[in-house]
C-alpha cells in the first residue's frame, strides 16, 4: 500500500492530477481577511462575542431590578404568601390609620363597643377597658385579610396609641421564631417597619397588638400592656 | 520571532486555510469563523511556534483542532472500519448531470464525491495532494503516524476514482 502512495504527488490514476487542477478552490473573501487582519491588530485585546452584549444585558437587568423596588409595594399579594406577615401588614395598616386620624371616643365606647362586636362577630366575655396608664379609646369592627374582626384602639398617658385587633384565626399557625416569654404567655414579638407587634392565639382567635413603641424601655412598656389585655379580655368568635 | 514578523507570515496563508475550512465545512459562513478562531488561537499561543518548523503546517493543524471541537460534532459521519474507511458504501451520483455539459459538471462532481470523504480522509489527501505537504507534516497535523496517512491518502483516491468512474460510465442509464 505504502508503494502506491509514497507522496503527495505521485502518479495514481490521475486523482491527485484531477484534484489540484479540477477542485475549486476558495480563497479568502475580502471581508474575512480584514475580519482577521483587525483580529489580529496588536494591542486589540479579543472580546469574546458575548462580551458584546453584557454592558446591554446589565443595563436591562439593573432597569428591571428598579423598576420591580418601585413597583413592588403596589404588586397584589400573591397567593401562598405567608398568612402571618398578611395579616401583620393589614394591622400595621389599621394601626396607622388609628394613630394619625383614629378618633378619641372613650365617651362612646360603652355604646360602640356592643356594636362592634354585633358586626364583626368576635365577642367579648371580658374587655380591658383601661387603667390609669392606658385607656380604651374607641371599638370599631374591621376586616382585615378577609377576615370579619374587631379593632380596639387604646391610648397611653403619653400619647401613644395601641391598636388591638381580634379575628378568627382559623388554620393560622404563628411560628416559634419571635416568641417571647411575658409573664405566663409566649407570643411572638416583632419589630416591623417601625412599629412593635404582639401576636398570640387565643380561644380559637387570632389576637394582634401594635404600637409605635419600640425603644427597649418602650417595648417593655407595650408588654406590660400586652398583659393587661391578655389578661383582661377574652374573646370567643360569635358564629 | 516578534509578533509583527508572525503575524505578517501567518497572513501568507490565509487562502490556504479558508480553502481546507470551505472543504471542511461545506458552508462559507462556519468557514470564515472557524479561520477568524484558527487565527485568533494562533496569536494567543504563538509563543510555542518553533521558529524553523513549517508554519504553514502548525496553523493547518490549529485549523484542523478547532474544526474538532467546534464544528465536527455536527456532522454526521458513517461509522469507519479499523484503518478509518468507511464499508459498504457505493457511489450515488443519481442526478449526475449530462455527458455534454460534462465539464461544467465535474467540478460539482468532484466537490460531492469530496464531501462523501470522511474528515480523516478528506483532510490528508487535501494537504498532501491540494496544498503539496509533505506526508511528514500531513502526519504531524494528523496527529497520527506516516503509515496511516499514506493508508489513508490511498483509500481515499481509491474511493474518489471509484465514485468518479461510476459517474462517467455513459451507459450509465441516468
Amino acid at each position: 500500500m505504502s508503494d502506491e502512495v509514497t507522496g503527495g504527488h505521485e502518479d495514481d490514476g490521475g486523482i491527485g492530477r484531477l484534484l489540484r487542477e479540477r477542485l475549486p478552490r476558495h480563497p479568502a473573501p475580502p471581508v474575512l481577511r480584514a475580519a482577521v487582519v483587525e483580529a489580529l491588530m496588536p494591542g486589540r485585546p479579543r472580546q469574546p462575542w458575548w462580551a458584546l452584549w453584557l454592558p446591554h444585558a446589565f443595563s436591562a437587568v439593573a432597569t428591571a431590578l428598579i423598576m420591580l423596588l418601585y413597583l413592588a409595594p403596589s404588586l397584589p399579594s400573591a397567593p401562598g404568601a405567608d398568612p402571618v406577615q398578611l395579616v401583620t401588614r393589614a394591622v400595621l395598616a389599621e394601626h396607622a390609620r388609628n394613630t394619625f386620624w383614629g378618633e378619641t371616643r372613650s365617651d362612646v365606647v360603652p355604646v360602640a363597643l356592643p356594636r362592634a362586636m354585633e358586626e364583626s362577630g368576635v365577642a367579648l366575655s371580658w374587655v380591658f377597658t383601661g387603667d390609669e396608664d392606658i385607656q380604651l379609646i374607641n371599638a370599631k369592627p374591621t376586616y382585615l385579610e378577609g377576615r370579619r374582626g374587631i379593632e380596639l384602639a387604646y391610648q397611653d398617658t403619653t400619647g401613644h396609641t395601641v391598636t388591638y385587633i381580634i379575628v378568627p384565626g382559623g388554620s393560622v399557625a404563628l411560628p416559634e421564631r419571635g416568641r417571647v416569654q411575658i409573664d405566663r404567655w409566649r407570643p411572638v414579638v416583632k419589630r416591623e417597619n417601625g412599629f412593635s407587634l404582639i401576636l398570640w392565639r387565643q380561644q380559637g382567635m387570632l389576637c394582634v397588638m401594635a404600637s409605635d413603641l419600640v425603644s427597649d424601655d418602650d417595648l417593655t412598656r407595650f408588654k406590660e400592656y400586652f398583659v393587661k389585655v391578655r389578661s383582661s379580655t377574652e374573646p370567643y368568635a360569635v358564629y | 520571532m516578534a509578533d509583527d514578523e508572525f503575524r505578517q507570515q501567518a497572513l501568507q496563508h490565509l487562502d490556504a486555510l479558508h480553502n481546507l475550512a470551505v472543504y471542511l465545512t461545506r458552508n462559507g459562513s462556519e468557514a470564515e469563523d472557524l479561520v477568524q478562531e484558527t487565527y485568533v488561537r494562533a496569536m494567543r499561543f504563538s509563543h510555542r511556534f518553533q521558529p524553523g518548523t513549517h508554519l504553514r503546517a502548525w496553523l493547518f493543524q490549529i485549523l484542523r483542532n478547532t474544526f474538532l471541537t467546534f464544528y465536527r460534532l455536527r456532522e454526521r459521519e458513517s461509522a469507519l472500519s479499523e484503518d478509518g474507511v468507511p464499508e459498504g458504501e457505493s457511489p450515488m451520483f443519481h442526478d449526475a448531470p449530462a455527458r455534454d455539459s460534462e465539464s461544467a459538471g465535474a467540478h460539482m462532481d468532484l466537490d460531492r464525491a469530496l464531501a462523501k470523504l470522511p474528515e480523516e480522509f478528506k483532510t490528508p489527501l487535501l494537504l498532501a495532494e491540494v496544498e503539496g505537504l509533505a506526508l511528514e507534516d500531513v502526519a504531524r497535523i494528523m496527529d497520527c503516524p506516516v503509515g496511516t496517512v499514506k493508508s489513508r491518502i490511498f483509500r481515499a483516491k481509491e474511493r474518489l476514482r471509484g465514485s468518479l468512474k461510476d459517474y462517467q460510465q455513459p451507459d450509465r442509464g441516468v
